[in-house]
């Protein structure tokens, strides 16, 4: 009988050896010259067993959630063991390969029943270029995407409780030329222009401790959830709420609550928002926005 | 405000973005941290080396599969939901390589390009599967159990059950592991991360009526700087050349035995302290109720209380538990040498006052 992800996660020691005969096939497929290297086979599949732990589907059993993995169907399953087996092969081959010095050695003069050579085959996919394929790219669209630019800018307006991180942080922004974003800043901060402010003598130290903040916060997922709701009450007050004769803004919170965002995150989310003082709300079920309120958190969170 | 980047578009990344771009990522730069070091030396035979270390980003790691999925069915849309994943990305070459991996398996997996790989066949066993192998997954395992304490204490949260199971399948595993040099390495955290969430540190070698007694393998007395004595499993082999029914713990220079009478585990101690003698001892199996197959005697494998004193020659027998494994079989003698990785001893006077 096959093995399925199910089994590794529920029946991990019974399965154990189908995995380890499965990828052991594949591996001696994939190591080209190095595939009787006992020592590298064992090491490839070391690598993908390794992976299934660490992503908490081996022996998970119900202590770890369901991941993507789980709902692949056994055809994707065995797709994706076999796949990961070869990229740790192009690995081991990879490394050996800077150990090699003639020509001759590089070579793969066993490949079987006209396998390619592993490292040929590793050229890009038709689907295209990965995304996010290097840091680089990823922080970029980090920068340029809006909803996530906002985490950024909701992180360094966090840093208002500490004054001089605050500076140290917009000084930066400042001789970096990042323009908009510092206006956008002061203009919500209600900060002086940044250009005429002195440098601190312990600027650095300061720098030091705010990037450790800035990292902390926009890694943490109260962050996004703070600005995903912010987001979520500008385009509901848009879309669905009546205005009252005092300009007010009501919403219910049941419409904020979306699919990927549940009732209570966004009143963890609210919370967040009134701790900042960008709204009044102490747990009742319609929020309610003043015409400032609102135009505040539209200004900030979604750039009006 | 619009994207201001089309990605593999024409539009090229506005001055502003790429500088913010270039300072956002010396703000989210993780320093990779040192690899350990693999914890035996002379050993490389036996040993794969883990790709990461037990304080790897669990909490982001974890999240991968899903974010994945999202980017391969809905596209980039779909990473505002992860942001605080991709905000680590951008700092932790660690997790990127993870994501690359990911990313190109589950495109395989979805999209395939090649012809799909026959299913697993086969009737393997534990016991055809290499015991590298097996060493290995059991390390590996072990690791991860500390990985999920970590997390768990970085969040507040209780991670002992996940981690009690993964320390119980890396114990089972390791049953099947009939080299002892290769147990050995399977197992060589097993105690440090079964006793993480103690609290209270093991009793220090100096103190002369505190014994910790740890089996009596090969290297295992020179590790500590102390005395080297031969293998477990030379020291139980009769004259016959069969295995014999013991385990053999040292402390020190001390020497104890586990033996089996019936049902019954009897830990036999000599040559204690003469400070001990003539008081009661507590025994502690710090690892007893990781599984439970013995059935304690008092009901606490942390405090099994001597019926009888030290006796003026410094020996002692003491009743651990009853249970159904048997020492003469291989298996389940693997199993309860694991269990007594480490033993203490105690005066009970001094147990009380501690606590």
């Amino acid at each position: 009988m096959p093995f399925t992800a199910r089994d590794l996660r529920y029946q991990p020691e019974q399965s154990y050896p189908l995995l380890y005969a499965y990828l052991h096939r594949n591996a001696q497929r994939f190591l080209g010259s190095l595939k009787y290297d006992a020592f590298e086979v064992d090491t490839v599949i070391g690598h993908v067993v390794e992976q299934l732990v660490r992503l908490g589907l081996f022996g998970g059993g119900d202590r770890t959630p369901l991941s993507a993995l789980d709902r692949l169907t056994d055809a994707q399953f065995y797709a994706f063991l076999s796949r990961s087996v070869r990229n740790k092969a192009i690995d081991r081959l990879r490394k050996r390969r800077l150990h090699l010095n003639t020509a001759s050695e590089l070579e793969f003069p066993d490949a079987e029943g006209g396998e390619e050579d592993p490292l040929e085959g590793a050229v890009e996919s038709i689907w295209g270029e990965t995304p996010f394929a290097t840091p680089e790219e990823l922080t970029l669209h980090l920068v340029s995407q809006n909803d996530l630019r906002q985490v950024l800018k909701h992180c360094i307006a966090a840093l208002q409780a500490a004054p001089n991180q605050l500076q140290a942080v917009l000084v930066e922004l400042h001789d970096l030329g990042a323009d908009e974003l510092l206006e956008t800043l002061n203009s919500e901060l209600h900060l002086s222009n940044t250009s005429s402010i002195e440098h601190n003598p312990h600027m650095s130290q300061h720098k030091d401790h705010a990037h450790r903040k800035l990292r902390l916060c926009l890694q943490q997922q109260s962050s996004n959830l703070t600005v995903a709701v912010a987001l979520r009450l500008t385009e509901c007050t848009e879309l669905r709420t009546r205005a009252t004769g005092t300009n007010d803004y009501t919403v219910e919170i049941a419409t904020l609550v979306e699919e990927d965002v549940k009732e209570e995150e966004v009143r963890a989310g609210l919370k967040e928002l009134a701790a900042e003082g960008l709204l009044h709300w102490n747990g009742e079920d319609v929020v309610h926005l003043t015409a400032d309120q609102r135009k505040r958190l539209a200004r900030f969170y979604r750039d009006e | 405000m619009s994207d201001a980047i089309r990605f593999g578009g024409s539009d090229e990344p506005r001055e502003e973005n790429v500088r913010l771009a270039r300072w956002l990522q010396q703000i989210t730069h993780i320093t990779p941290h040192e690899k350990k070091s693999l914890p035996l030396s002379g050993e490389s035979e036996h040993q794969l080396e883990l790709v990461l270390d037990s304080d790897y980003h669990l909490r982001f790691y974890q999240q991968l599969p899903d974010f994945v999925m999202a980017l391969l069915t809905e596209g980039k849309q779909a990473s505002i939901r992860y942001a605080p994943l991709l905000y680590h990305l951008a700092g932790c070459q660690e997790c990127h390589r993870g994501y690359l991996d990911l990313y190109d398996a589950m495109r395989e997996a979805l999209y395939p390009q090649s012809a799909r790989p026959l299913l697993g066949q086969g009737t393997r066993t534990l016991e055809a599967t290499p015991q590298r192998m097996l060493g290995h997954l059991c390390q590996t395992l072990i690791s991860q159990a500390e990985a999920v304490l970590r997390q768990a204490r970085r969040d507040h949260t209780d991670g002992e059950v996940a981690a009690r199971a993964l320390l119980q399948l890396a114990l089972h595993i390791s049953a099947r592991i009939n080299q002892g040099n290769v147990r050995r390495y399977a197992l060589h955290d097993l105690v440090r991360v079964a006793t993480l969430s103690d609290g209270p540190e093991p009793p220090k070698e100096e103190d002369p009526q505190v014994y910790t007694y740890t089996p009596a393998l090969a290297g295992a007395g020179a590790r500590r700087g102390k005395k080297v004595v031969r293998r477990a499993d030379m020291l139980t082999r009769s004259a016959t050349g069969h295995e014999l029914p013991i385990i053999h713990l040292q402390a020190r220079s001390v020497m104890g035995t586990i033996t089996q009478q019936g049902e019954m585990l009897e830990l036999h101690l000599q040559d204690l302290d003469p400070a001990l003698r003539g008081q009661f001892v507590v025994v502690s199996v710090p690892l007893g109720s990781l599984i439970e197959p013995i059935r304690w005697i008092g009901g606490n494998p942390r405090a099994i209380r001597s019926a009888t004193v030290v006796d003026n020659t410094g020996a002692l027998t003491i009743p651990l538990g009853q249970t159904e494994l048997r020492l003469e079989n291989m298996e389940d003698r693997n199993l309860l040498e694991a269990m007594f990785l480490l033993l203490e001893v105690r005066s009970a006077e001094e147990q009380k006052r501690a606590s």
